[in-house]
């Protein structure tokens, strides 16, 4: 078999075994082709360099333990696995790990250390309540305290309000009226979700701002009878 | 003489290669590919079933038994598809537990070990990504990926033949360089590597052709130095 300068490449991409011994033949008096076929030969000899084959024991640790734990559902490692799981990850993975968590205790302790030192003034109730979006027990207690005593104030007042609307002489009168109905409706919605839900802060200044407004209506009203 | 020098100190130079050197190096045995050839090759493909088999069945002897066949030649081709020997054993491990998951629609297309290293590819190649997305340090992304140009030095200020190999081979793109890395470094087959990187086996051919061919222009040295030394 005769081969030319010109079927070099072909031979390199998917050259038969007769084709290279025939290459080599060629490139026995041809210079050019005798350092390509050698450089070809040389960077699969370099290829070599790249294996490292060295064992990992530790490696399969990991990956056994991965395994079981992820084979069974429900399964709780015990301490060993769960020591030899945080061993296999790689030291960068502990770090962060690490790092989190004193984070975590660093902004842990400053919110402790700055709830312990707040004066009794800032401790009040509202005040708390507004910055607490859940109300505690005894906050609870006495928002409905203050609410029971408050809403006794304005049915007073209602009462006293009643004749104008029973028979409302102005137009302005019947928008009162009106504006009562749809205030106490909107009362009532509150107090029912309220009572679902009773450490909502939230809900309970929705219910303090609608009893200001039916006050302030009832004061209104009461006004313009005088 | 004028040889390839692969731009390396002269203690690094690649020796001549002797002519009747087989140009494989420690083929690796496929048992799919291998079947019907020979009995050996047939008592292969039925081990490589039966492990399979004992994967699907859930005994993890079956995935310490491959890990023990082939998880130094896993962990090889992760490092050198990642850079480092850190993220190689994350993505060997990764790889072991999606083997875990999917054992199930495994359906023998292709041998066991195949599979296995496709699953591995991917895993590598999902791993770089998310790398890249994250931006880690640059330094990381010279070594595996963005690495400037390889130039040529003069002798006696190169690295080492395996780290400008390795700096060489971040110049590739990434399928020539699975190519390049499955069939010199780990002895796969083109019919294997087709398997596993889902092409012809022409276009693994081609694909090496084309990675040793840059990997060569990149390694030489100026033709002036070559005649110095020569």
């Amino acid at each position: 078999m005769n081969v030319t300068c010109g079927d070099r490449d072909s031979i390199f991409e998917d050259g038969t075994t007769a084709q290279w011994a025939a290459l080599e033949a060629h490139a026995a008096n041809c210079v050019a082709c005798a350092e390509e076929v050698r450089a070809w030969k040389a960077l699969s000899v370099a290829a070599a360099e790249l294996r490292d084959y060295s064992p990992s024991p530790a490696l399969w640790s990991r990956i056994e333990t991965a395994l079981a734990a992820n084979a069974v559902p429900g399964h709780e490692p015990s301490l060993r696995d769960r020591i030899s799981v945080w061993l296999g990850f790689s030291l960068s993975w502990q770090l962060a790990a690490v790092s989190a968590f004193a984070v975590l205790l660093l902004v842990s302790g400053g919110l402790i250390y700055r709830h312990q030192t707040l004066t009794p003034t800032q401790k009040q109730p509202v005040n708390s309540a507004q910055q607490d979006p859940l109300l505690k027990t005894k906050a609870l207690d006495d928002v409905e305290k203050a609410e029971t005593a408050y809403v006794q104030a304005i049915d007073k007042l209602a009462t006293d309000a009643k004749p104008q609307f029973d028979k409302p002489e102005t137009p302005l009168m019947a928008n009162y009226r009106e504006k009562l109905q749809v205030l106490d409706s909107a009362i009532d919605d509150l107090r029912a979700q309220a009572g679902q839900n009773p450490s909502n802060a939230h809900l309970r200044y929705q219910l303090l701002a609608m009893y200001q407004e039916k006050e302030r209506t009832l004061q209104d009203v009461l006004e313009a009878k005088r | 003489m004028g040889t390839m020098g692969l731009a390396l100190p002269w203690e690094h130079r690649i020796p001549p290669v002797p002519r009747d050197r087989e140009r494989r190096l420690e083929p690796f045995r496929d048992p799919a590919s291998q079947a019907g050839l020979d009995p050996a090759a047939e008592a292969a493909k039925a081990e490589d079933s039966a492990l399979a088999a004992a994967c699907q069945a859930g005994d993890l002897r079956a995935y310490e038994q491959l890990f023990a066949q082939q998880g130094t030649r896993m962990k090889n081709l992760a490092r050198n598809l990642l850079g480092n020997p850190l993220d190689a054993e994350d993505a060997v491990q990764e790889t072991f537990l999606k083997i875990q998951r999917s054992i199930s629609g495994f359906r023998g297309q292709s041998s066991f070990v195949t599979w296995t290293f496709r699953i591995l590819v991917n895993t590598c190649h999902d791993a770089r990504r998310k790398r890249t997305r994250k931006k880690e340090v640059a330094h990381e992304d010279l070594a595996v990926g963005d690495a400037p140009p390889v130039e040529p030095r003069a002798p006696g200020s190169h690295p080492s033949l395996k780290m400008a190999l390795e700096r060489a081979l971040t110049e590739l793109t990434q399928h020539q360089r699975n190519v390049f890395l499955l069939y010199e470094v780990e002895g796969f087959k083109h019919s294997q590597i087709a398997s596993m990187l889902e092409i012809t086996e022409a276009a693994s051919k081609n694909t090496l052709f084309q990675a040793k061919k840059n990997l060569r222009e990149m390694l030489e040295p100026p033709r002036s130095i070559n005649a110095t030394s020569a």
